[in-house]
C-alpha cells in the first residue's frame, strides 16, 4: 500500500501542529507557530553553486590530510603531526575506541559529506535519476550531528595554548586548510536543507513545475 | 484506520490546536514531507523511504537509559585522570577540572572559561535538563512544554562542543614525544568523558520532542 503525500499541510517534526501550507507560500523559511521549530527552509541556490562548494571544501579536505597539522619544538627539535596523526596516537596508547571517534566526527565524516553531496548533485545535475538518492539523503541526514569540524578546530586551538607555555608551537598549513574546510562544510550544510535537495529532484523532473 | 479530516489552520493560544495526531496525518522524521497516517506502521516515507511512525518507538525508555548510562559514566569522566604528563622526576595526572586550573594559572583565561564550559557546564546541563524533561513527561504533566523545548534545543546545539577536551588531548598525546617515547599519555579519565558525550548526544536524538507536547495535551 503506497501512503499518499499531502502537500497542503505540513505538520511540525517537534510537536506535531499542523500548518496550512497555502498560506506559507512563497517563504523561504518557515517556523511551527507554537514550538518555533523550523518546518522548512528553501534557498534560490542552484545546485551548480553547492557542486562548486562541495569541490572547494574536497580540495581542502586534502590538503588538510596531505601536510602537518601542527609543529612542537623543544631544544631544537621539532615534532609534527598530521590530522590522522592525531586519532592515531590514541590508537597507539591503547585507546582504539577514542581514535575510531576522533577519526570519524574529524574526518570521517566530513569526507563522507563532500562526496556525497558531490555525487548527488552532479548527477542530479546531469539530468536522469540519482541512484541511492533515498538512502544517501537519509545517511547524510543520520550524519550530520557527528560531524565535528568546527569542535575539533578549537580543540587544536586549546591543545596549542596549553603547550605554548612549556613549548614553542606553530600552527602549520593543514590546519588553515582546515579551519577553511570547517567553514565550507557549514555553508555547505546551511545551502542544501532537506526541503531544497527535494525541490531541485521535482525541478528536475518537471521543469517549471511545482516543487 | 484514521480517517482524514478537513485540515485546520494552526493558531497560537487556541486550546485545542489541531495536531497531525488529530487530523490523521504524520510528518517523516527524516525528510520533513506530511503524509496521511493510513496503515503507518512498517510503512515507508513516499518521498524518501525512511521508515514512517506516528511516535518514535521507545523514545522515553531509549533516551532514560542512555542518559542514566551517563550520568554513571560521569563521575569517572570527572574523577578518573584523563591524562599524565611525564616528567624527568614525577608523573603528573590531570583531569578534566585540574587541566582547566592549570589553564587558568598559565594565564589564559578566556581558553580556561571556554573548556571550562564546554567539559564541566555543558555536559552537568545536559544530564539535568535532560532529566528533568524525562522526569516531567513521566510525571504526565509538562507546564511549560514551550520553554522547556527550547531547553532541549539548546542543550541538543552544545552538546556537541564537549568534544572539544577529546580532540586537544588527541593532538597533545600526538604531538608530546620524544623519539616516539609518549610524554603525554591518555587515562581511562578520557575514555569514560567521550563517552559521556557520546551518550549524551545519542539521548538528545533519540528523545522525540512531540512527547513534551503530548504530555501537555493529557494534563
Amino acid at each position: 500500500m503506497t501512503i499518499p503525500r499531502v502537500s497542503s499541510v505540513i505538520v511540525c517534526h517537534a510537536c506535531d501542529l499542523a500548518h496550512r501550507l497555502d498560506s506559507l507560500a512563497g517563504y523561504a523559511r518557515v517556523r511551527c507557530v507554537r514550538c518555533r521549530a523550523e518546518l522548512y527552509r528553501t534557498n534560490d541556490r542552484s545546485p551548480d553553486t553547492v557542486i562548486a562548494l562541495a569541490a572547494t571544501a574536497l580540495v581542502l579536505f586534502i590538503l588538510a590530510n596531505a601536510y602537518p597539522l601542527v609543529a612542537l619544538t623543544v631544544n631544537g627539535s621539532t615534532r609534527m603531526t598530521t590530522l590522522i596523526g592525531a586519532a592515531q596516537a590514541f590508537y597507539e596508547q591503547g585507546y582504539g575506541a577514542l581514535a575510531i571517534l576522533v577519526a570519524f566526527t574529524a574526518v570521517i565524516v566530513p569526507v563522507i559529506q563532500i562526496l556525497t553531496l558531490l555525487y548527488v548533485l552532479v548527477s542530479l545535475r546531469l539530468g536522469g535519476t540519482v541512484r541511492g538518492q533515498n538512502v544517501l539523503f537519509r545517511m547524510l541526514a543520520a550524519l550530520r550531528p557527528w560531524g565535528l569540524t568546527e569542535v575539533f578546530m578549537l580543540g587544536a586551538v586549546v591543545a596549542l595554548v596549553k603547550l605554548s607555555a612549556q613549548a614553542q608551537v606553530s600552527p602549520r598549513i593543514s590546519l588553515v586548510a582546515y579551519g577553511l574546510l570547517m567553514i565550507s562544510i557549514a555553508a555547505l550544510i546551511s545551502a542544501t536543507p532537506s526541503e531544497q535537495y527535494w525541490r531541485w529532484v521535482s525541478a528536475q523532473r518537471e521543469p517549471g513545475g511545482p516543487a | 484506520m484514521t480517517t482524514p479530516t478537513t485540515p485546520g489552520v494552526a493558531t497560537p493560544g487556541v486550546p485545542t490546536p489541531a495536531t497531525g495526531r488529530s487530523l490523521g496525518l504524520l510528518v517523516c522524521m527524516r525528510c520533513r514531507a506530511t503524509v496521511r497516517a493510513i496503515g503507518v506502521e512498517q510503512s515507508l516515507c513516499p518521498r524518501c523511504e525512511a521508515p514512517l511512525y506516528v511516535r518514535r518507538p521507545h523514545s522515553f525508555s531509549t533516551t532514560a537509559a542512555l542518559l542514566i548510562t551517563a550520568a554513571l559514566l560521569y563521575i569517572p569522566a570527572n574523577f578518573l585522570p584523563v591524562m599524565r604528563t611525564h616528567e624527568i622526576f614525577s608523573d603528573d595526572d590531570d583531569t578534566i577540572l585540574s587541566g582547566v586550573i592549570s589553564l587558568a594559572h598559565q594565564g589564559s583565561y578566556p581558553i580556561a572559561l571556554l573548556v571550562f564550559f564546554a567539559s564541566i557546564v555543558v555536559p552537568l546541563l545536559k544530564l539535568v535538563a535532560l532529566g528533568e524533561i524525562l522526569l516531567a513527561i513521566a510525571r504526565g504533566r509538562v507546564r511549560n512544554p514551550r520553554q522547556r523545548s527550547r531547553l532541549f534545543r539548546m542543550v541538543e546545539f552544545v552538546g556537541r562542543w564537549s568534544m572539544l577536551d577529546v580532540f586537544a588531548l588527541s593532538l597533545l598525546a600526538s604531538l608530546v614525544q620524544i623519539q616516539s617515547l609518549a610524554i603525554v599519555q591518555v587515562r581511562p579519565g578520557a575514555f569514560a568523558f567521550a563517552g559521556v558525550v557520546v551518550l549524551t548526544m545519542l539521548a538528545a536524538q533519540s528523545f522525540d520532542e512531540r512527547l513534551l507536547w503530548d504530555a501537555e495535551t493529557r494534563g
